[in-house]
């Protein structure tokens, strides 16, 4: 069953394919016929690249069209077989063409930015913070190009923690995810010793912000001072946290 | 902006279990994604990853009673290829044949011909194993 068969080869260099001789209108008509489903499926496959069903499917019958002129069955190579990977090669490059690749990571930035007003409003309308699928139905995306959008904008984010800091951004504020350096999973792997250096107010103050998730103004309120004197012992707690993880990635090395 | 993704080297290895449930590959498939971009994929490649992993769950829980079963994927960087090996564990062999079972198989089996360099399926000490390996940098247009 292990076929050593290159990535998108196209028609021209597959084996089917020779000087085929011509079938009879009948017989052509009715093997397009009979695989049209086959193109279908195809075009199923790759509906989350974001293209209508319409163009996709358009393209799959037109390359199955295409393999049936193509195909020579006295090459011993099943139809199916031939036809599904020149549909593939076709559609892969429809996408290509179409600049697709460039247009999908914009698309993954554009839809994490459209994640963060969702959210907003749908913290408003429900009172409550939204879950992936009311997040994906707000954006009209799927529930995994949603967590998709979520997980890869970590790797478009400012790096700076305090220029990150804003209370009127969404996704911030309520996911508590783009708040700077240390907000993903492995980066707090890193925290635990340089936390533990730090006064018991200013890490009660780093829990609330970024493991609760609390804006400045919930936490200057809960601690009973000035939101801007919460955001200046953000600012100093997160340097002496920085000095910490260098340390312990020095003493590491 | 700034790229933050770590990157994957060779003999890295990242393995995932999950019930085996059509509704779930969905894990399966974002994980390729995320260890293919660490392994340096584009994102062409890393699609046709994603896409071909799906096939290759399917795959393996094709004439299986997967109700009970779990299906654990294994991603290996090898080089600049990834392996991705997925086997149904604890699942009985499916008490009734189911002729379109076979030809979804075969549907997968001629998509991943044309989205992979190479893959492979067996049943061993009853649970079943289908792979796949696919290098980057492989587009031959």
């Amino acid at each position: 069953m292990t076929l050593g068969r290159e990535d998108d080869p196209g028609p021209p260099s597959d084996a089917a394919e020779s000087d085929a001789p011509a079938l009879d209108p009948a017989a052509r008509e009715e093997l397009i016929t009979s695989n049209l489903g086959l193109a279908h499926q195809l075009a199923r496959r790759f509906l989350h690249r974001g293209e209508p069903l319409d163009d996709l499917v358009q393209v799959a019958s037109v390359a199955l069209v295409k393999s049936v002129d193509r195909f020579d069955p006295s090459r011993g190579v099943d139809f199916a077989a031939f036809a599904t990977r020149t549909i593939i090669g076709e559609l892969k490059r429809h996408f290509r063409d179409k600049g697709w690749a460039v247009r999908a990571s914009r698309r993954v930035q554009e839809l994490y930015l459209e994640l963060g007003h969702a959210t907003g409003t749908l913290v408003q309308q429900l009172g409550r913070n939204p879950t992936v699928a009311e997040l994906a139905e707000a954006t009209d995306a799927s529930e995994e190009a949603v967590i998709e959008a979520i997980e890869a904008g970590q790797g478009y984010r400012a790096a700076s923690i305090d220029a990150s800091e804003s209370e009127d951004d969404p996704l911030s504020a309520r996911l508590g995810e783009r708040d700077g350096n240390y907000d993903s999973v492995e980066d707090r792997a890193l925290l635990g010793p340089a936390l533990a250096g730090l006064p018991e107010r200013e890490q009660s103050i780093l829990r609330m912000r970024f493991v609760e998730g609390l804006t400045q103004s919930e936490i200057a309120a809960a601690v009973g001072v000035s939101q801007m004197h919460v955001s200046r012992l953000l600012s100093s707690s997160l340097q002496k946290l920085r000095e910490g993880i260098g340390q312990t990635e020095a003493g590491r090395r | 902006m700034t790229e933050t993704t770590d990157r994957l080297e060779s003999g890295d290895r990242v393995e995932l279990r999950f019930p085996a449930r059509g509704d779930l590959i969905v894990l399966a498939r974002l994980v390729t994604s995320a260890i293919s971009a660490r392994a340096g994929f584009d994102i062409e490649e890393l699609e046709d990853l994603r896409l071909a992993v799906g096939e290759l769950c399917l795959l393996t829980l094709q004439g299986s009673d997967a109700q009970h079963g779990d299906l654990r994927l294994e991603l290996n960087v090898l080089g600049d290829a990834i392996e991705v090996v997925c086997t149904l564990e604890r699942a009985g062999i499916a008490s009734t044949f189911e002729p379109e079972g076979v030809e979804v198989a075969r549907l997968s089996e001629q998509i991943l011909d044309a989205l992979v360099d190479e893959h492979g399926r067996e049943s061993r000490d009853g649970s079943v194993r289908a792979w796949l390996r696919k290098r980057r940098g492989g587009h031959a247009e």
